[in-house]
């Protein structure tokens, strides 16, 4: 009895021993370079993420000093997966945030001020930079900035003509809908919070609505986003939409064949080009009454905790570089990079909706609560929990939204 | 006193059976057994306590070493919002219905799967597959099955001409808990089954034959014979269930986040929501010590109770 | 047999037959929807059977993701949380049995309280504590913190079971010059057997699903776990449904599998915790 006991005993503490040993990291091999890691949304999607690696492998090749190791992280998770290991004072060297996160990252010192490697009058930025600047100090540049046009599938579209204004928005939806076709899609759900916000943002901005004024008011209940808000339910109870379906899968729809009609990002018209380059495609303005719409804007930051700061800065220059821009801009889609590329004449002929995005940049607004860019997360439940009042259960639009302004300025007023 | 409830009532009150005094070792020899458990004071005991003092504080996710002492303010924001009021609701249906349903199930399966029958064994693995499924796999293929359109829920409802057939399950305010529910209960009833089984195998096969010559019918024996011997295994099982479901978070957030309109927002998601999207520390660990409290509250009402079931028994 | 037996011999087969459906019912479902093109899953009525001609799928999802890194990775998660879990519960639970102490009433509640900890509520300061012992980034570092969740129970369960040991088997050893140490491992735990293959099912499955912490210890992307891996295409561009289909049943089936091998042990486990008392 008592040798087994003691070989039983043994056995386990080495298996115990062999499984800790075999789960330790392994840091020990030999690392030439030194390593920097860059965490984007970008690389976790499927076509931009490949060609992202491949752009950034162009850095790596093209020295010996320095290896960008690229973080995909899926965009449901990435704040909050960010923000903890900064918080926590580690994270990547470089990371691709969205605006609303920026505000919080910088609001906290958790990423470098810039202004010692970046001389504006150096580069010819993108409008948009502006928003980079908190306190007159730079803190990041755009890596990507997308705009919103209503993309459609001219097959399933009647007269294969874009509406002009919301009426015949809502008209072709009807009439494209039908026979397992959606005539429109857009997200109406909390699961989707973050997107559910985007899409709320082009139907409110272009009804001319916003939510704030200048002084960082709020201004929720404010007629114009009240019509926004209205034409969101309209779209909703028209019957054209397929509800509670999500974006991954209204976006499949779309390359199927089975959505009319969208108004996307950019990135996602990207996409949809590259990975189905047969699928009949084209874009219009938005058809609200004004042409305000949302903006993607992806501030390309420095951690602050990086320990890395010199190669860190190194990649940042080489990103800048008009070369690079011009590659990284073609490769994101219809989207824009921090400098001005100019797109070249065979592109715009090849894909005439490049145009139409491009055009909308003079009115594109951030999807933010403006002045109050630390609390719209916060800000951004509420409407959105109202909202959906409106749309699920059919309450007054202006009580609803006198409410959500209620709330929310209590929100904003604690602390 | 049977066997089995002399186990539970040990496992409740941490008891020692009398017997085991004659072992003898030396004074210290226990505490160095118990000594492992000093690893939990470091992955929870500890961790607890700096959320115990988080509570008191506005911390930001973005720096959690920096406090501002607030004092209650936290708790005091909570009590006098109706939101939390709604969240504490939604957290006691869902808790009571994960508890009712998965034990009530639970039980119906466990009688059927105890009687003989040909292919018994194999009924008893299939039945618990859903307990091995993997909560993030079980939340993406009930969201596409729950699906309005293309989900195969609806499109059987609408084959079957039920107006439900038309309706976006996670996305309505009244059926999105239902939903969660569906999901949850499919998940976890075979834990009870499994519980629920085992302690049918205490059931003295001659009380029951004795109980059934008596005349008694099928309910009459399970109430005298059957629901006694398993009684305290189900309580026990039903304080886990209780303190699972007031701590499940990957199901009900990927399904829903806990919308619509706070439909499914249970304690946890509340607490995630504040500490990861709002970013606010101080606050959702507040939230936490309220969840903590209605548990340990749980917990000892239990004890309670088993303590008073055991007493009475004693007198009779 | 008379026709109110049948009727109700009748039933019973329903009610059975029923409940095995429901219980299996997603899996399929998992199944067929990986193996819909992704032109039908749109289409206005669904496809019942997988169509053969699809399994294609797998393969894109073995080339294209890094499922078996994943699936992987979570393995080694499941094991190591379950060794680490039984290895330092065996102990506290034969102390909490065979013992009486002071203090002995607050360690099993400090156990129960461990239960009622959401994960979510302890990963921020969980961080700050791995940062301080290089433990992020590092699967031990997950085995550590999931076996924190798992102990507890399992301390529990393997009570109850050494509680239904005969001590009179213990003292027959002692006499024999085994020291204590040697009688658990040799002795008793050789006699609880059934109930450790429970204990390492709940410890295996906390391990192999497990998802808050090893989405935020972790941010090598080859030491992500299948849970992690998964959850990212929820809500994510243009992966297919019938390809994260795929991958969920790629990430579910080792699961069922183990546990179809192990689950009559299960039963068995609970049964001697529960009823040798």
């Amino acid at each position: 009895m008592k040798p087994q006991s003691r070989t039983v005993g043994w056995a386990f503490s080495l298996l115990v021993a062999t499984v800790l040993a075999a789960t330790a990291p392994t840091t020990a091999f030999a690392q030439a370079k030194e390593v920097i890691t860059f965490a984007a949304v970008t690389f976790s999607e499927a076509g931009r993420g490949d060609r992202l690696k491949a752009w950034i492998d162009k850095f790596n090749k093209s020295q010996n000093a320095i290896e960008v190791q690229p973080v995909a992280l899926p965009f449901a998770s990435f704040a909050k997966t960010i923000f903890t290991q900064m918080g926590g004072g580690a994270g990547p060297d470089l990371v691709r945030f969205d605006q609303i996160d920026f505000y919080a990252a910088v609001a906290a010192n958790r990423v470098l001020q810039l202004d010692e490697i970046i001389n504006d009058r150096d580069y010819k930025f993108t409008a948009p930079d502006r928003y980079m600047k908190v306190g007159g100090k730079r803190y990041g540049t755009p890596f990507e900035i997308s705009n919103y046009v209503l993309l459609y599938n001219p097959t399933l579209v009647k007269d294969r003509k874009a509406p002009a204004n919301f009426d015949e928005f809502l008209a072709t939806a009807k009439a494209a809908s039908g026979n397992g076709v959606y005539g429109f899609a857009y997200r109406a759900t909390m699961a989707e919070a973050p997107g559910f916000w985007q899409d709320l943002c082009n139907f409110v901005y272009g009804f001319g609505g916003r939510w704030s004024d200048e002084q960082g008011n709020l201004t929720l209940n404010s007629p114009k986003v009240i019509e926004g808000v209205i034409a969101y339910k309209k779209m909703y109870d028209a019957g054209v939409t397929p509800k509670g379906t999500d974006a991954a899968t209204y976006r499949r729809m779309f390359w199927e064949g089975k959505l009319a009609m969208e108004i996307d990002n950019g990135g996602v018209a990207g996409i949809f080009n590259q990975q189905a380059p047969d699928l009949p495609l084209a874009a219009a303005p938005s058809p609200f009454p004004t042409r305000a719409q949302g903006l993607v804007l992806a501030p390309f930051t420095v951690n602050a905790n990086t320990k890395h700061k010199t190669a860190a800065f190194t990649f940042y220059k080489w990103v800048l570089q008009p070369e690079n821009q011009k590659q990284l801009q073609d490769l994101l889609g219809a989207s824009n990079v921090a400098t001005v590329v100019q797109r070249s004449p065979e592109d715009l002929a090849k894909r005439p909706w490049l145009k139409v995005y491009d055009e909308q940049t003079p009115n594109s607004i951030p999807q933010l609560v403006q002045g109050q860019e630390l609390k719209t997360p916060e800000i951004l439940q509420i409407v959105l929990e109202h909202v959906l009042k409106v749309l699920q259960g059919g309450a007054d639009p202006k009580t609803t939204m006198d409410d959500a302004q209620k709330q929310a300025q209590a929100r904003v007023a604690r602390k | 006193m049977t066997p089995d409830q002399a186990a539970t009532r040990d496992i409740a009150l941490a008891k020692q059976p009398a017997r085991t005094a004659r072992l003898e070792g030396s004074r210290w020899t226990p505490y160095l057994f118990v000594a492992p458990v000093l690893y939990l004071l470091v992955f929870q005991g500890y961790p607890l306590l700096q959320e115990l003092v988080l509570s008191f504080t506005s911390t930001s996710l973005l720096s959690p070493a920096e406090h501002t002492f607030v004092g209650g303010q936290n708790y005091a924001d909570l009590v006098g919002t109706t939101d939390f009021h709604h969240v504490l609701l939604i957290t006691a249906i869902y808790t009571v219905a994960c508890v009712v349903l998965s034990i009530g199930l639970g039980l119906v399966a466990a009688l059927l799967l105890n009687a003989p029958f040909a292919g018994r064994g194999v009924a008893r693995a299939m039945v618990t597959i859903p307990w091995a499924a993997p909560p993030v796999a079980v939340a993406l293929i009930f969201t596409w099955m729950l699906n309005a359109q293309y989900g195969i829920f609806n499109r059987a409802l609408r084959a079957l001409g039920f107006a439900a057939g038309a309706e976006n399950w996670l996305d309505n305010p009244s059926l999105a808990l239902p939903a969660i529910l569906i999901t949850t209960i499919w998940q976890i009833f075979p834990f009870a089954s499994v519980v629920i089984l085992a302690a049918l195998q205490g059931v003295s096969q001659e009380q029951r034959e004795a109980a059934v010559i008596d005349g008694a019918d099928r309910l009459s024996v399970f109430r005298a014979v059957v629901w006694p011997t398993i009684q305290p295994s189900v309580m026990l099982l039903a304080l886990f269930i209780t303190i699972w479901s007031l701590r499940r978070f990957d199901l009900i957030w990927l399904m829903t986040q806990g919308g619509p309109i706070g439909a499914t927002n249970t304690l946890v998601i509340e607490l995630y929501r504040r500490a990861f999207v709002y970013r606010d520390l101080g606050q959702a660990a507040a939230v936490g010590m309220v969840g903590l409290s209605i548990a340990i509250l749980v917990t000892m009402v239990y004890f309670r109770l088993t303590l008073r079931a055991e007493r009475t028994k004693g007198q009779r | 047999m008379t026709r109110a037996g049948t009727w109700q011999h009748g039933l019973r087969i329903a009610a059975i037959l029923g409940l095995l459906g429901a219980a299996a019912f997603p899996l399929y479902w998992m199944f067929v929807t990986s193996m819909t093109p992704s032109s039908e899953l749109f289409a206005p009525s669904a496809r019942l059977f997988p169509k053969p001609s699809e399994i294609g799928v797998y393969r894109d999802a073995f080339h294209g993701t890094s499922v078996t890194t994943w699936v992987i990775n979570s393995a080694i998660v499941a094991v190591g949380t379950t060794l680490l879990s039984i290895a330092l519960a065996i102990f506290p639970a034969y102390a909490l049995s065979r013992f009486r102490f002071r203090g002995m009433g607050l360690v099993g509640f400090g156990l129960f309280i461990t239960q009622m900890l959401p994960e979510a509520m302890l990963v921020v300061p969980l961080y700050a504590i791995f940062g301080d012992l290089a433990l992020l980034n590092t699967l031990t570092g997950l085995i550590l913190a999931n076996s924190a969740f798992t102990v507890p129970v399992i301390t529990w369960i393997l009570k109850g079971a050494i509680d239904g040991v005969p001590i009179d088997i213990e003292e027959a050893a002692r006499i024999d010059g085994c020291s204590r140490f040697d009688i658990v491992i040799g002795v008793v735990l050789p006699l609880v057997a059934p109930t450790l293959a429970a204990a390492a099912v709940i410890a295996f499955f906390h391990g192999w699903n497990e998802y808050i912490f090893a989405q935020t210890l972790i941010s090598d992307q080859g030491l992500r776990t299948a849970s992690v891996g998964l959850a990212g295409f929820v809500g994510e561009l243009s992966t297919p449904v019938h390809t994260v289909m795929a991958i969920g049943l790629m990430y579910t089936l080792p699961a069922v599998i183990f546990y179809l091998f192990v689950q009559r042990y299960v039963v068995a486990g609970m049964t001697a915790g529960s009823v040798k008392g």
